[in-house]
């Protein structure tokens, strides 16, 4: 992680450089197991695409001819991985639309959903893991504890259900599902306030796991922390507590916590693909969920792909983050 | 005087009552009506697909010659008037002239023959039937349609709806490839509703269509809302946030909950017959033997099966053909008559068939919830025979795969719709077909008398006639078995109490435009 230069905007740039064009070979490893590991898995995506009635044979094969599916499957590969360097993902068999088009249409409203539980659970997780950590044993700590104990346990889809059932039936304050009203021709802040109150339920499905994690995690480190000998030298020569614990301690103790964010960050993505199914968010987590149903394998390598580059990026992201944490980080 | 005294009161209460009934009986105009789909249609030309989602948005949009109304008799919607010849070989059809396409242009015959022969002849899966008969297709003139056959064929009118042969523009379509063609997405056609957007994944949005050729449509709006989640999609209806969901999507251990719910309406009944039953791999093993397959029907607990996994959404009283079409149920060859639940029986049948032990596959699509409880059912009554049954989900397509391309089964349970003629949906569960064809007859039985009687039954148009014909393949059927069919799906629908005008055609999915909300 960190290679040799020391210091300078310059290194940095040299090292991002060097660690994308590392990742280069990675992705094309990723989309060819993909690509294998889909193929090999039995069902015909086909039958997906004619309804449920015998379709005309003819028509059939003309659909595999159209989507290269009656060419061999290396040469299929080479085909893929030569479009996907051309910025085309290939052509959804299930919608009929360009993969690209249909994965941007959904993006934002992953993204979106995505985002705010990363910062809610990063948020809170951190708050209440300090809490804790300052007070161990304490009322708030066991609280804190216990809450964490449910968010390891508990499946995200079931605690999507539960919460439906609890808001949205039993009390009626927020909607089951969508990620608008339907009925009302909205626009402006009015549709932001209406889509932010069909997010509150997805959102706290989603982030209860991430912010138990972070919650645990915070704690254990501001611990371990607060008794390392770098911290009792600063209390000894004088520096208040407060800055001990905000300067000193809370710096040291947020390299765990960065890694774990990052970490959680493509955990967070795979498990959209549950929480938007049970909520019906039409987002980029649903159409993994549906084209895995219907064998619709462009969209599905699209999705892994854009994945994959995610996470490439977001743990690059998390090195860099180290250099501004640790100054005995360099690159 | 006194008789009077209590004939006044009376006459008014008659009044009273009559007002009221007429005023609560008097459509509302406006209000947007919400439908729950469980998945995004594929795209919006119902001439290349037979898919659920992709009729019920499509049947709003397009029209068809003809709609069928809830006794299965065809009522005119392009066409106003019909003659068939007495041949039963030459169909003339009059067209309205006072239809137009969603964006002006008239509804002639050109838009008709175009259809046919582009897109439902070739990529229909249910059309193509009728189509591959058609000696051809005469357009005379603007507003007159004859289609010739080459041999009668007595479904053709119930094939001419807008779930099967729905008339999409020429003028939009011709030249280029209708199966990537932009108006798939953005459709134009001569319904009730005209498209105004689609968010794939969210909803499916409708407006009325002020110059529909026919009365215009009461609801301002129809939205059909996408829920994949089955627990989602009934919670969205008993919350208001839904207000129509047809029985495809809703899952039968939900309806108990549905019936106790004041604010809906659950309604059950039978329109479009559905056969529920089991495929039996007659190829090779025990199973290829009749007398083992009549042992299973005997050991299978058809009434607990409708009880427990269907919720009593069915009935078990059906023959080769179900019960559903009245007019070719035969009570001589009622399964229920025939081979009642009777384990001994069954014990015994499989002992004069030699069979000791047995270990049979369940193949079944895991999506389907009453599957899964009818299997664990049937596992356990075989249990008590002797018979091992090893229960399989897969996933839909990998079903279609092992099922029908691959014939690694014993048994698979599977439910057919009828379409609304046994020749369009029941001839394909007996008849010889090619391998690997799926949601045809996948059994490897094949019988040249019964597919001799289908045939002539497709060509016949007297009911009576058919119906003999059906009772004598029924005779053969009920005893090979190369099916074990378990009974028939009563069709459900669950809505808003305040919804009024529901169900006028057979299909459930069609005539929304008479729908409207009541105070």
């Amino acid at each position: 992680m960190s290679a040799g230069n020391a210091g300078g905007g310059t290194a940095l740039w040299q090292y991002v450089v060097m660690r994308l064009l590392q990742a280069l070979p990675l992705l094309l490893g990723i989309v060819v197991i993909n690509y294998l590991l889909i193929s090999l898995a039995p069902g015909d995506p086909v039958t997906a695409l004619v309804g449920d009635y015998p379709a005309p044979p003819e028509y059939i094969e003309q659909v595999r001819a159209d989507f290269g599916l009656d060419r061999p499957l290396w040469e299929q590969i080479a085909l893929y991985v030569l479009n996907v360097f051309r910025g085309n993902l290939g052509f959804s068999f299930a919608n009929r639309v360009p993969v690209l088009e249909l994965v941007l249409e959904r993006l934002g409203r992953t993204l979106l959903l995505m985002l705010i539980t990363i910062a809610t659970a990063t948020i809170v997780g951190i708050t209440l893991g300090t809490l804790a950590a300052r007070r161990p044993r304490s009322l708030l700590d066991t609280a804190s504890t216990g809450i964490a104990l449910a968010g390891y346990s508990i499946p995200e889809f079931w605690l999507g259900q539960l919460l439906i059932l609890i808001f949205a039936v039993g009390l009626r304050w927020l909607p089951a599902g969508g990620y608008r009203d339907v009925r009302l021709e909205l626009s402006g802040l009015d549709l932001w306030l209406n889509m932010l109150k069909h997010m509150l339920l997805p959102m706290f499905a989603l982030s209860f796991r991430y912010m138990a994690i972070t919650t645990r995690l915070t704690r254990a480190s501001v611990l371990e922390i607060m008794n390392s000998e770098f911290i009792l030298a600063a209390r000894a020569r004088g520096v208040s507590e407060r800055r001990v614990f905000w300067s000193h301690a809370l710096r040291a103790a947020a390299l765990p916590i960065v890694t774990i964010v990052g970490y959680n960050f493509s955990f967070i993505m795979a498990g959209s693909a549950l929480v938007e199914t049970v909520f019906g968010w039409p987002g980029v987590g649903r159409l993994m969920y549906d084209s895995i149903f219907y064998r619709d394998y462009p969209v599905l390598l699209g999705i892994l792909l854009l994945v994959s580059i995610t996470v490439v990026i977001v743990n690059l992201l998390t090195d860099i983050a180290y250099a501004f944490l640790d100054p005995r980080v360099r690159y | 005087m006194k008789r009077v005294g209590i004939f006044v009161p009376l006459l008014l209460a008659a009044l009273l009552l009559a007002g009221s009934l007429a005023s609560a009986q008097a459509p509302r105009t406006g209000g947007s009506l919400v439908v729950a789909l469980g998945a995004d249609p594929e795209h919006l030309n119902p001439t290349l697909t037979t898919s659920y989602p992709a009729g019920a948005v499509g049947a709003s949009i397009y029209s068809g010659l003809v709609w069928l109304d809830e006794t299965g008799r065809p009522q005119p919607e392009l066409a106003e008037r019909w003659e068939i010849s007495a041949d039963g070989r030459t169909y003339t059809f009059h067209l309205r002239q006072d239809a137009r396409w969603h964006d002006g242009e008239p509804v002639t015959s050109a838009d008709v023959k175009f259809t046919m022969e582009n897109m439902l002849g070739p990529y229909h899966g249910r059309f193509r039937n009728a189509f591959a008969l058609l000696e051809g297709i005469d357009a005379p003139d603007d507003y007159t349609v004859v289609l010739r056959l080459r041999e009668p064929y007595a479904p053709l009118m119930s094939l001419l709806t807008v779930f099967d042969a729905p008339i999409l523009p020429k003028h939009i379509y011709e030249g280029g490839n209708p199966l990537d063609h932009p108006a798939n997405y953005n459709p134009v056609g001569s319904g009730p509703f005209v498209f105004r957007e689609w968010v794939r994944g969210d909803r499916i949005v409708l407006e009325r269509n002020p110059n529909y050729f026919d009365e215009p449509a009461y609801l301002d709006r129809l939205i059909y809302r996408i829920i994949p989640d089955d627990v989602s999609r009934a919670v969205a209806l008993e919350i208001g946030e839904v207000d129509l969901i047809w029985g495809v999507y809703l899952p039968a251990a939900d309806l108990p909950r549905m019936q106790a719910n004041p604010d809906l309406d659950v309604w059950q009944g039978v329109r479009i017959p559905a056969l529920y039953f089991l495929f039996v791999n007659t190829r090779e093993g025990a199973l290829a033997n009749p007398k083992v397959r009549q042992a299973l029907m005997h050991a299978i607990d058809r009434e607990q099966i409708v009880e427990q996994a269907m919720m009593g959404a069915g009935n078990p009283n059906v023959g080769p053909f179900g019960a559903g079409f009245f007019w070719a149920y035969d009570e001589a060859t009622d399964y229920s008559k025939l081979y009642p639940y009777d384990p001994a029986k069954a014990r015994k049948l499989l002992e004069e068939a030699g069979v000791r032990s047995l270990t049979l596959r369940f193949v079944y699509d895991s999506a389907r919830g009453p599957f899964r409880t009818a299997g664990e059912i049937i596992r356990d009554n075989l249990r008590q025979v002797g018979i091992n049954l090893q229960l399989v989900p897969l996933e839909r397509s990998v079903m279609v795969e092992q099922v029908y391309t691959r014939a690694a089964y014993d048994l698979s349970m599977q439910s057919f719709t009828s379409a609304g003629d046994p020749v369009l949906g029941y001839h394909r569960i007996y008849m010889t077909v090619e391998p690997g064809t799926p949601f045809v007859n996948a059994t490897g039985y094949s019988n040249p008398e019964v597919d001799a009687l289908l045939k002539q039954a497709a060509g016949t148009f007297d009911f009576d006639q058919r119906a003999e014909l059906y009772r004598q393949a029924a005779e053969i059927l009920a005893q090979d078995l190369p099916v074990l069919v378990l009974f028939d799906e009563l069709a459900t629908e669950v809505s808003n109490k305040r919804l009024q005008g529901l169900r006028e055609a057979l299909d459930v999915r069609d005539r929304l435009e008479r729908v409207w909300w009541a105070e």
